[in-house]
């Protein structure tokens, strides 16, 4: 039962907001509200359907947004080496997203210390050549605040096209090619706590 | 519950027809893909040459998981008699090698199977190795995402219930001689350090099993090598020929120094 209510949920949010918003009023559990600032909890959950002040993105809308160049910011987590893991065994982890992507991982966590939110600031800056309005794309995988949180960072900055995308790298990767993306190197140079 | 099943449907709906990947990209990620597989390949393999195969082994799994943490996986070498031990590689989780399994004088080895957590889209392969010690391999691709940080289940404390309990089921009709399927199920959570406590917000640590013998009387059936990429409570088929005197014997042992023993009676032999 739980499977199919989440597996109902991960195809509403591919389906886009009209369905969600019928089961959202039918009074479904699937239904949470916004913090009013970042979320604080579980990385893992339930997320609302909304990010005030950005836009919430499906996959066509990402693609009619393509010939923009938009910057596209994976927030999805690194793969965590299992402590005491068998040197003889193959630890390759591999991260794949939308291509083009700028991964940096768990850039959505909160609270994030001071130090690596200023990084952030810096480097979407940085890659945004100082343009607000340039549009940016930020996901994870579904269910993850890491990427509304992200979202919700850029537009309390300021940005004026903020995309939110909660369907993710699994909404992408189920109907459209994926590639190999390496953590942004200014973002893991420096450690994380 | 209505509205669940009739989100559901529309969303079943919808997503048949995109399908189709955009055959700009698949070219590259082909490629992608195989180099991938090669690296894996020398990491586990060295430089053994891997033979590709229709005949020797194939790994039957569904295209689209229901449940990325559970994802059912079957091994069938038909020419059983020449296979020595099988590898079971998913290519894109983290640690891709997911098991190994050495078969034994007591073994059937024409089938195997097992549940797995798998972290991505990935290409999964089965590479089975032959008496002479040649390699072969077959690969499918698989649809599910998201298996390895699944959590086990609500608390730390009830994925660990029972911990280290087994119960085996025998297919009907055991003889002397003839081979017969049985199905191992062992409690164990599995943690694989990727599972996030949502109460504490703590990763647990893992805990896995990575040891599994099982035998018939004296005689070896199989020896398992596994990972952090089998899901939790273990559940693994296998065939054996059950000749002289019982009875199959199980040991376990996981990354935490747990050790767990059980011996299992046939059901009566109908000659």
């Amino acid at each position: 039962m739980h499977a199919l209510i989440e597996t109902a949920a991960k195809a509403a949010i591919i389906l886009g907001t009209a369905l969600v918003a019928a089961v959202a009023n039918a009074g479904s559990a699937a239904d949470v509200n916004e913090p009013h600032g970042l979320w604080i909890g579980a990385m893992h959950g339930q997320t609302p359907k909304v990010l005030s002040g950005a836009v919430v993105v499906d996959l066509a809308a990402i693609e009619a947004l393509m010939p923009e160049k938009p910057l596209l910011l994976d927030v999805g987590p690194a793969a965590r080496k299992p402590e005491d893991f068998p040197s003889d065994r193959p630890w390759l982890p591999i991260h794949r997203s939308i291509p083009n992507a700028i991964w940096m991982p768990g850039a959505g966590a909160a609270p994030l210390d001071a130090r690596r939110e200023e990084l952030f600031y810096r480097r979407i800056e940085e890659l945004t050549h100082g343009d607000k309005t340039t549009p940016i794309v930020v996901f994870c995988r579904p269910e993850c605040w890491g990427g509304w949180n992200a979202g919700k960072r850029l537009v309390t900055k300021g940005y004026t096209s903020v995309r939110w995308f909660p369907a993710g790298t699994d909404g992408w990767q189920d109907k459209r090619e994926t590639t190999e993306v390496k953590p942004d190197t200014e973002w893991i140079a420096e450690p994380t706590r | 519950m209505k509205i669940l099943a009739l989100v559901l449907c529309l969303a079943l709906f919808g997503m048949a027809p995109a399908q189709k990947v955009l055959a700009a990209d698949s070219a590259a990620t082909d490629d992608e893909r195989a180099a991938r597989w090669k690296t894996i390949a020398e990491s586990v393999f060295g430089d053994r040459k891997i033979e590709p195969t229709e005949t020797l082994i194939k790994l039957d799994a569904p295209q689209r998981a229901q449940d990325a943490a559970l994802m059912p996986v079957t091994l069938i070498m038909p020419e059983k008699d020449k296979i020595k031990s099988v590898y079971l590689v998913i290519d894109d989780n983290p640690s891709p090698l997911a098991a190994h399994v050495t078969f034994g004088p007591a073994a059937d080895p024409g089938l195997l199977q097992l549940r797995v957590r798998v972290d991505t889209y990935t290409n999964m392969h089965a590479v089975a190795e032959t008496g002479d010690g040649r390699l072969f391999g077959t690969v499918v691709f698989v649809k599910a995402s998201g298996g390895c940080s699944a959590p086990v289940a609500s608390t730390d404390e009830e994925a660990t219930k029972g911990m280290g309990e087994m119960r085996m089921k025998f297919t009907e009709g055991a003889a002397p001689g003839k081979p017969m399927q049985a199905t191992l199920m062992i409690r164990h959570p599995n943690f694989n350090g990727m599972q996030m406590n949502q109460l504490t917000r703590n990763y647990t640590p893992p805990r896995y099993v990575d040891k599994l013998s099982v035998s018939y009387g004296d005689s070896k059936i199989f020896d398992l090598d596994a990972d952090i990429s089998l899901s939790a409570n273990p559940v693994i088929t296998f065939s054996f020929v059950p000749n002289g005197k019982g009875p199959v014997k199980v040991v376990a042992s996981d990354t935490m120094n747990g050790r767990w023993e059980q011996s299992f009676d046939m059901p009566a032999t109908t000659n």
